[in-house]
């Protein structure tokens, strides 16, 4: 099983239309309805339905082409599955009722979906549905400790930013194909990361690359982060290292606190630019998404995407793209050692039918020793699985949010935590921003500017 | 169940305290670079710590983080005038706490960068 793995599903999904005379003739006369935002209760923007449409055009979820509809979402909520497909999350385009009535809308229908009133996509409405309950959807996506109690630990709440986005969602919804018609063009520092999956996958082949591990980010890197990924390479080749780290950043509406996005992506460029990877070994690229903040299932959907991005391997660690102790910290490896029977995943992903083919790298924690003077494994531990750590002295562990208390008082952090080349970038975004990480005004700019022009 | 806030303590915080008895319970962290006060704090005072401030979150090793840096200079000073690194610092703190949120308010839009 050498890259690029065989898209999930089977087949890469395109649904780009480049040539603007077939475009124009696609879009002319459709209804136009302006693609709307999230917001929180507070009014900060906290999703923008594009990103779900670039996501899905450029093929990184195939083999989903469109919105689901409510059969596809009943399907995803019992048993994590997209027409046969393992699939996470429900994707879904909700709309106001009054939107659909004012404008006539119907099943059958094919109409032009705007950014900020200029052309992106068109979709073919199979069908116009109730979204029901908005927090019951919202539960039902990330689950309960009552049904989901093998991972789920506390109830989800308005602090979640991925229950919140669930919850947010207006009253119905569209579903259908659908066809970018106006691709965008991605602003700097973007533009340099963007490498959709028809791309990437050509590009690991020019690198002559055969196992290759991703690496899931929404943060800046630090040391331990870079430990995770280079000893992740160790694991995924067995009988030999594997060729290169694939980092893939999601960049989008995140919570207040993480880092802005144009830092997390420059913070891993400097990685390699300053020679901590070497550029043949380590490549940096981004998926446009919204973070859920799912852990167990956030971490399927990433095995998905990097799978349609070409990659071998997929590293997860701890607390994986997770917020707050919702769910077990080690969540995402029960589900990619046992699977999540509760959630209707019988077996590790890559072990069910028409699941994915990525094999996952399970990593614990790594911290800095001071007595061994290095970096060293703190192992994990989740139901009756338990690993010693590698060495025997009490470890000084790096986390993220107390970096993040470091640095906004001021301080630049200590070497064995933080390359000098990335906290150098995070000081550059927060010059540009005032703020190293993101907060409601940034997420109000990032609506009105997004990632691109049309 | 008992969270801890890490409190950074530079040379002049640590004027500050070097006499106090907590003084020698300074943690050193990553090869000497960092010291860090650890003080305790009970569910309670957690729970209304996390309400006060919407955006801190409990870390991995069970620390209150992402704390406004308005509340960390305010708890370091209470920490500093009662003596304490108990309940009588945090009373301190929260009765001061509309005052601290309006800094906060300002400083989750703005933080000068380091020069």
């Amino acid at each position: 099983m050498y890259a690029p793995l065989e898209p999930h599903g089977g087949r890469l999904v395109y649904n780009v239309v480049e040539d603007r005379d077939r475009a124009a003739s696609m879009s002319a006369g459709l209804t136009k309805v302006e693609i709307e935002p999230t917001y929180g209760p507070d009014g900060a923007p906290i999703r923008n339905p594009y990103r779900e449409i670039m996501t899905i055009t450029y093929g990184f979820v195939s083999p989903i082409e469109g919105f689901m509809t409510r059969n596809d979402v009943d399907s995803i909520l019992r048993e994590r599955r997209y027409r046969g497909w393992l699939f996470p999350f429900p994707l879904i385009y909700d709309i106001d009722e009054e939107t659909v009535k004012s404008l006539g809308l119907k099943e059958g229908d094919s109409v032009l979906l705007t950014l900020k009133g200029k052309p992106l996509a068109v979709m073919n409405i199979e069908e116009i549905y109730k979204l029901g309950d908005r927090k019951e959807l919202a539960d039902a996506v990330f689950g309960t400790p009552e049904r989901n109690g093998e991972v789920v630990k506390k109830r989800f709440d308005e602090k979640h930013p991925g229950w919140l986005m669930y919850r947010m969602m207006r009253p119905m919804a569209l579903a259908g194909k659908l066809t970018l018609v106006n691709p965008p063009k991605f602003k700097e520092p973007y533009a340099r990361f963007w490498m959709p999956p028809h791309v990437s996958r050509e590009y690991i082949k020019s690198r002559g690359w055969k196992i290759v591990v991703a690496h899931q980010t929404r943060n800046v890197p630090h040391i331990g982060h870079e430990m995770l990924m280079k000893r992740a390479m160790f694991v995924a080749g067995a009988e030999r290292p594997a060729d290169a780290v694939f980092v893939n950043a999601i960049i989008g509406a995140k919570r207040p606190g993480d880092y802005v996005d144009e830092a997390i992506l420059e913070g891993h460029e400097a990685l390699n630019k300053a020679g901590y990877f070497h550029a043949n070994r380590h490549v940096v690229t981004m998926t446009l998404w919204d973070m859920r903040y799912g852990n167990p299932l956030e971490s399927l959907f990433h095995a998905v995407i990097r799978q349609n991005l070409g990659v071998t391997h997929h590293m997860f660690g701890r607390d994986h793209a997770a917020t707050g102790d919702y769910y077990d910290p080690y969540a995402t490896q029960y589900l990619w050692t046992r699977g999540l029977p509760s959630y209707g995943i019988e077996a590790p992903p890559y072990q069910v039918d028409k699941g994915v083919k990525v094999r996952p790298v399970n990593l614990g924690e790594f911290a800095y020793c001071p007595k061994c003077g290095e970096y060293t494994y703190l192992g994990m531990a989740y139901g009756d699985y338990k690993e010693p750590p590698l060495c025997g002295h009490p470890p000084e562990r790096v986390s993220g949010s107390f970096l993040r208390g470091v640095i906004i008082e001021g301080l630049r952090p200590p070497k064995v935590v933080m390359r000098p080349e990335v906290y150098d970038v995070i000081v550059k975004w927060w010059k540009v921003y005032g703020y190293p990480y993101v907060t409601d005004r940034y997420l109000k700019i990032k609506e009105q500017e997004l990632e691109v022009e049309l | 169940m008992t969270y801890k806030i890490g409190l950074l303590i530079d040379e002049k915080r640590y004027e500050a305290i070097k006499n106090l008895p907590f003084a020698t319970t300074l943690k050193s962290m990553f090869g000497g670079d960092i010291r860090v006060l650890e003080i305790e704090v009970d569910e309670e005072t957690s729970r209304r710590i996390l309400a006060e401030f919407p955006a801190a979150r409990v870390d991995a090793r069970g620390f209150l983080e992402d704390l406004p840096v308005a509340f960390k200079r305010e708890l370091f000073n209470a920490v500093v005038s009662t003596g304490s690194v108990g309940r009588e610092a945090f009373e301190k703190v929260f009765a001061k706490i509309d005052e601290i949120k309006q800094a906060a308010a300002k400083e989750k839009e703005y933080v000068p960068p380091p020069t």
